[in-house]
């Protein structure tokens, strides 16, 4: 019998809908009992509650916030220890893996228990599994989609390894709607996008990089979403970058398809501007588009659309140390991912309740889960000081990769306790 | 959210004097125009019979051409040599990188070298920019052409051309015709050319090879030949790659020339004094016809002779650059 209480928490309610965007905030002390939680009272009265057990940890939250579990739609893996700390110091309580991110693509059942193991031997934040939409992810023969799923993957998904041809799209989708499974896609016709590595626009052409059009995208997602019509199927639609794909992501919910979607973090803070002076770390698929883009996308996020993910993506220090194109795509962003996003919401960029929303609530619905503070429920949760500044420097992050962008940028959010399905896997 | 400081200043000093040569962009018309004066300088001494000075005397330059290049590379060499350089020429195209060593790995074992300046040439845009931000304080690195970002020292030669046959840039209007997408050279004569005060920058060709964020550098756009060339003072034609055909970028070759191909009879169409120059090498019949290429208003060759002065112009001046500011630190030093 173990027992946590936190005392003096701004509980902020994760009761939130579209309709009902501002979030509120109420002073309570909240215990957990072997991982459950167990009361949610007014400020003041939990101490009392416990006081007789010896094993009660009483952490005096001294008004800072308790967040609904967050839990990350898409991050790669090589190291999942390292990783997997990374999370749990950045209050993060559940990840997705993307197949091609551990020791092997995740499209055997085998592939699936490698991942689960390596979770359970870390012991930090829990990684739920994606499994491979096609075999090899070579985007042509369908992987063992139903075994994938009775093994314990949480939802298939090719990563951003294209699927070509449509009539194999199809299929997919006929056959994840057979078995109600919910499918994560990306909107990329690498065709269009011509080998570019960041966005068409003013920047790339001075620059003399071969940009992505938009249209690479957008044509993508038309497609599928018709293909989704088609087949009725549950489809989740990844890392979007592009205003006019919100649009279309909205336009398809209204017309009822059961649709989802997300954003990188990284384009809700950056454009193609800071690709300026051909910083590597700005590589990144899908491209950081303009400004109109990135405000789009926020709108998005602050109107229940949109999910936020990390697509975190470590790298070692050779990958990112070449000419911009030659570089490896993608950041590390797993250590200041809530930090990021309690800046924007300092910057008023995003409202309280859309980060708890786009980061625990719609993506936990999407997934079928729940992280919601509920007597009751696992404890998934984390608590920040949201107000404290903190900077991170290579030698802070946990992450293996350094390739992060916000590294010396003074961020607000100092995390000082993450629970991960009733488990405390940091505490600062 | 941004973390950068201005990139193109990377290649100055912090009084402003220039310490690598990566771009035109971002430069002041007092240091191009440096470059410009010292350039036409060496072009009387190349015309001595001694033709070396001593600016260089005791330095290492070491050719790092990651892309094949005779041209370029022997213009580099000559003006090494006239600076009384010592050089090393690596055809890195065909030896390390393609036994899987990496850019930086190359450039640590070069570095071993204790060498003081590296003339870089790489396919990849922002690969000079990257050596530059990469190598040991007090090493030089000079841009010989970065994918299709930059080729500075191309653009300076151009400009000196244009100075020397028409007075002054001021003024001029310049039409840029061809495979302008594809174009370092035409992305760095751009940004020279609106520095120095030309009067209009026209890009000339077809929407597959002219992209319309050109507008944003200063250009303008223009998809007919005929419409571009009207009254202009330069025209300057770019060499057309055969690959342009198979990216499906251009039917053909002959259509092209059609439509964009250089002939007596389009170039009477710009002023009737206008120059016509050429980066090289030419195709003759495909972006410019022979007659126009050896004509009056030719200075392609002339082009080739004055690309050596600049180079020796901006290698004095970023070795210059390098060693004031290794005493500025050093000094610094002293005084801590």
């Amino acid at each position: 019998m173990s027992t946590m209480t936190l005392t003096q928490v701004h509980l902020v309610d994760s009761d939130l809908t579209k309709e009902n965007p501002k979030s509120s905030l109420k002073s309570v002390d909240v215990i957990i009992e072997n991982g459950t939680i167990s009361h949610i009272v007014a400020a003041g009265e939990g101490q009392q509650l416990n006081q007789q057990d010896p094993n009660n940890t009483v952490i005096n939250a001294d008004g800072a916030l308790l967040l609904p579990g967050i839990i990350d739609l898409s991050a790669h893996f090589h190291n999942v220890a390292s990783e997997t700390a990374a999370a749990a110091k950045g209050g993060i309580s559940l990840l997705c893996a993307q197949p091609n991110s551990h020791k092997s693509i995740t499209d055997t059942p085998a592939a699936v228990n490698l991942i689960q193991q390596a979770s359970d031997d870390a012991g930090n934040s829990h990684l739920l599994p994606l499994g491979a939409l096609t075999q090899g992810l070579k985007g042509e023969q369908l992987a063992n989609m139903h075994g994938l799923m009775a093994s314990g993957c949480i939802a298939l998904t090719n990563a951003r390894a294209p699927i070509k041809n449509a009539l194999v799209l199809r299929r997919i989708m006929e056959y994840a709607a057979t078995h109600d499974t919910l499918i994560m896609l990306t909107a990329e016709d690498v065709n269009l996008s011509g080998g570019g590595k960041m966005h068409e626009g003013p920047t790339a052409n001075r620059l003399g990089l071969t940009g992505i059009a938009e249209v690479a995208e957008t044509t993508s997602l038309a497609q599928q979403l018709l293909l989704v019509e088609l087949t009725g199927c549950r489809a989740h639609f990844s890392q979007l970058s592009c205003a006019r794909s919100v649009a279309m992501i909205r336009q398809a919910q209204a017309q009822g398809l059961a649709v989802t979607a997300d954003v990188a973090i990284a384009n809700l803070l950056f454009t193609d501007a800071d690709v300026d002076g051909f910083d590597s770390t700005f590589n990144v698929q899908p491209p950081l588009r303009n400004e109109t883009d990135r405000l789009a996308l926020l709108d998005g996020v602050n109107d229940g659309t949109l999910a936020i993910c990390s697509n975190h993506r470590a790298h070692d220090i050779a990958a990112k140390k070449a000419p911009f194109a030659a570089a490896e795509a993608g950041m590390s962003t797993l250590d200041t991912w809530l930090p990021m996003m309690l800046t924007l919401v300092k910057n008023n960029e995003l409202s309280l309740g859309a980060l708890v929303n786009a980061s625990s609530v719609l993506p936990a619905n999407i997934l079928g889960l729940t992280t919601a503070i509920k007597v009751g429920n696992l404890a998934n949760m984390v608590l920040v000081n949201s107000n404290n500044e903190v900077l991170f420097t290579e030698d802070t992050l946990i992450s293996a990769g350094k390739n992060n962008p916000v590294l010396g940028m003074p961020l607000v959010g100092e995390v000082r306790l993450t629970l991960s399905e009733g488990c405390e896997v940091f505490r600062a | 959210m941004t973390r950068h400081a201005d990139p193109t200043q990377v290649q100055l000093t912090a009084d402003g004097r220039l310490k690598h040569f990566l771009t035109t962009e971002g430069l002041t018309k007092s240091l191009l125009t440096e470059i410009l004066d010292l350039a036409d300088s060496f072009i009387s001494t190349q015309e001595r019979a001694v033709k070396k000075v001593p600016l260089l005397r005791g330095k290492t330059v070491v050719n790092l051409f990651f892309e094949n290049s005779t041209r370029t590379r022997s213009t580099f060499e000559l003006a090494a040599k006239r600076l009384s350089a010592d050089i090393l020429n690596l055809d890195i195209a065909r030896s390390a990188t393609s036994k899987g060593e990496t850019l930086m790995d190359t450039l640590w074992n070069l570095e071993a070298m204790y060498s003081d300046m590296f003339v870089v040439r790489h396919a990849d845009s922002g690969a000079a920019h990257f050596i530059a931000e990469q190598v040991t304080p007090g090493v030089a690195i000079i841009n010989a052409g970065d994918g299709r970002h930059a080729h500075p020292t191309q653009a300076m030669l151009d400009m000196l051309t244009i100075r020397r046959h028409k007075g002054t840039i001021e003024g001029q209007t310049v039409a840029i015709v061809g495979d302008i997408l594809h174009s370092r050279v035409a992305r760095s004569q751009i940004h020279a050319l609106k520095t120095l005060g030309a009067k209009e920058v026209r890009v000339i060709g077809p929407a597959t090879l002219v992209p319309k964020e050109m507008a944003a550098l200063g250009a303008k756009v223009f998809y007919d030949l005929e419409q571009g060339l009207a009254d202009a003072d330069v025209v300057i034609m770019l060499r057309l790659q055969k690959e342009r055909m198979s990216d499906a970028l251009l039917p053909s070759e002959s259509e092209y020339f059609k439509l964009y191909g250089l002939t007596e009879a389009k170039l009477a169409l710009a002023k009737p004094d206008a120059i016509v120059m050429h980066p090289g090498p030419i195709n003759r019949g495909v972006e410019i016809d022979s007659a126009v290429a050896d004509g009056q208003q030719s200075v392609i060759l002339n082009q080739v002779s004055y690309g050596i002065a600049v180079r020796m112009a901006v290698m004095a001046m970023a070795m210059s650059g390098q060693a004031s500011e290794q005493a500025a630190e050093k000094s610094q030093g002293e005084t801590l």
